[in-house]
């Protein structure tokens, strides 16, 4: 006789708690490190600054220059406008590519070079290029999104199952019939993955576009905070900048659940 | 029951009759990613009467699938000529309905949509064809799961609207390619007397691929044997029990003698179970 495992009401503290208490330890230690260790405060600001200076840009009104909002609306529509490109461009390309050898072969060389190459580097070629406004972030933003996109549907156009095509070569449906109802609605999962990656990298191109030249968007708050060593205000932006990247990708896989609700991956993330 | 006389009836006519589909010499040789050359199918010839239920037995990797791929037009043969109605055809017909070993349903359509999947693609009016799928699912006992998704259904289920799908534009003829074979051998059972009810109440002409050898013998007309690669049929044999046929008729002798005959034309039975 083999015993037989039951499930034990498992105890100990809720997550929730767990995730405070982890926060509060950490806030203490970071506060108590500052004091006691006396490292000034530009170098490493205390969680009560960094505190003041959030509330402090997040209270200002959005017209004022000095409020994150101000800068935080500007990058929030690079990287949402560059997404948008960027996806677009990158499901198209791949959908090209995988309907056409000629296409592939002409366009691999490109995909090859620019995969290898670190992209955020051309951001200083793009402001030469499209000026110190949106354009260039919008630009960065999505040639970030594009590559993990593309590379992502065009897996997933590759990928679908021969049953499926053999079904559809039975019924002599078209070659647009067979990307309409097979290959596009296939992909989906394998090009919500790719979406879910390029959101942050959108977010990624637009901050490291507005480092090397803009007017407006929180990589520019933030080099001038650098500029006059306020620290807590960098941190305080970093704070703003990961809370928004956090709702971003919530918006992502919130659209996922509603898109791919059929793909077993997103069933077994639904089930936990 | 009337309705099983006539099919009976229409089959023994259709011997003089002109067959529905001719299968004339059909040949396959195909060449595998390391370059042998493989002689798959060796002058297949057979003809499917009207309404007729006819099974192809054979061990496995025979090429059964290979000479239904061909007929279905998925595959081109090497050689050979198909007849629907006397006219030669080529490639796909949409007077034939296919059902696949898996289900083959679209997990991102409900089984709705899944099984109207063939009007839409041949182009033909949906929703005159919704009110058709819906009884067509009904007569398969899937009535009230039309909004369910395939991942919501059983494996049996989903080969009943895997088999929807496949009569839902109304061809003369429905392949299938083991389609029980993923089943557990009680549904497997339940399903064969399923189809064998659905055949009757729709009069297609099925061509069924099996590698068992009571599921050929229990719902067929005629059993094809086939033989092992190079597949050729070596035999073929009719079955004359009467219809509605249930499942007690497996254990009488006369379908031991029979399923015991294929068997040895199979080559002993080695290659066979159930």
């Amino acid at each position: 006789m083999t015993k037989i495992a039951t499930a034990r009401p498992r105890r100990g503290i809720s997550p929730a708690i767990a995730v405070l208490t982890s926060v509060g330890v950490g806030l203490l230690i970071w506060q108590s490190a500052v004091s006691l260790a006396e490292i000034p405060s530009y170098v490493l600001p205390a969680p009560k600054a960094v505190w003041a200076a959030l509330i402090d840009g997040l209270a200002r009104s959005p017209t004022e220059r000095a409020s994150f909002w101000f800068h935080l609306i500007d990058t929030l529509k690079a990287t949402v406008s560059g997404f948008a490109i960027g996806a677009v461009l990158g499901v198209v390309f791949a959908a090209c590519m995988a309907e056409s050898r000629l296409v592939e072969t002409a366009a691999l060389p490109y995909v090859v070079g620019l995969q290898s190459l670190p992209k955020v580097a051309i951001a200083p070629l793009l402001v030469i290029w499209l000026g110190y406004g949106t354009e260039s972030k919008i630009a960065m933003a999505a040639v970030l999104t594009l590559f993990p996109v593309l590379i992502n549907a065009l897996a997933g156009f590759r990928s679908s199952p021969r049953d499926r095509l053999e079904l559809m070569i039975a019924l002599k449906a078209s070659r647009f019939q067979v990307f309409r109802f097979i290959r596009l609605p296939g992909a989906l999962p394998m090009i919500f993955a790719g979406l879910n990656i390029g959101i942050v990298y959108a977010m990624l191109g637009t901050i490291v576009s507005e480092f090397t030249g803009a007017q407006r968007g929180m990589g520019v708050i933030m080099t001038q905070m650098q500029s006059v060593s306020d620290t807590a205000g960098v941190f305080a932006a970093l704070v703003v900048l990961g809370c928004t990247g956090y709702v971003l990708i919530s918006i992502m896989r919130l659209a996922q659940h509603y898109v791919v609700f059929w793909s077993e991956s997103t069933l077994r993330e639904i089930a936990q | 029951m009337n309705r099983a006389a006539n099919i009976l009836a229409t089959k023994n006519c259709s011997d003089r009759a002109d067959p529905l589909l001719s299968v004339r010499a059909i040949e396959k040789r195909f060449r595998t990613k390391s370059g042998d050359e493989v002689h798959a199918l060796n002058s297949v010839s057979v003809d499917l009467a009207d309404g007729e239920f006819v099974s192809v037995l054979g061990p496995s990797g025979c090429g059964k699938t290979t000479l239904l791929k061909i007929l279905a037009g998925i595959v081109p043969p090497s050689d050979g000529t198909l007849l629907l109605r006397n006219a030669p055809i080529v490639g796909p017909q949409a007077g034939m309905g296919v059902v696949f070993q898996s289900s083959v349903l679209l997990p991102w359509w409900t089984v709705l949509e899944n099984v109207l999947l063939p009007i839409r693609v041949l182009k033909r009016d949906l929703a005159q064809h919704r009110e058709k799928a819906r009884e067509l699912l009904a007569l398969v006992g899937l009535q009230g799961f039309e909004s369910s998704y395939p991942g919501e259904l059983s494996g049996g289920m989903q080969q009943r609207a895997a088999i929807v799908r496949g009569l839902i534009h109304d061809p003369g003829i429905l392949l299938m390619d083991e389609p029980f074979g993923a089943l557990d051998a009680m549904t497997r059972e339940r399903m064969n007397v399923e189809l064998q009810r659905i055949w009757m109440s729709t009069g297609k002409t099925v061509f069924f691929i099996t590698h068992s050898v009571s599921e050929a013998v229990f719902l067929s007309d005629r059993v094809l044997v086939m033989s092992k690669r190079p597949g050729t049929l070596i035999d073929d044999i009719k079955v004359p029990f009467p219809r509605p046929r249930n499942v007690d008729l497996m254990s009488t002798a006369e379908f031991g003698d029979l399923t015991r005959h294929l068997r040895h034309a199979l080559g002993g039975g080695e290659a066979t179970h159930d």
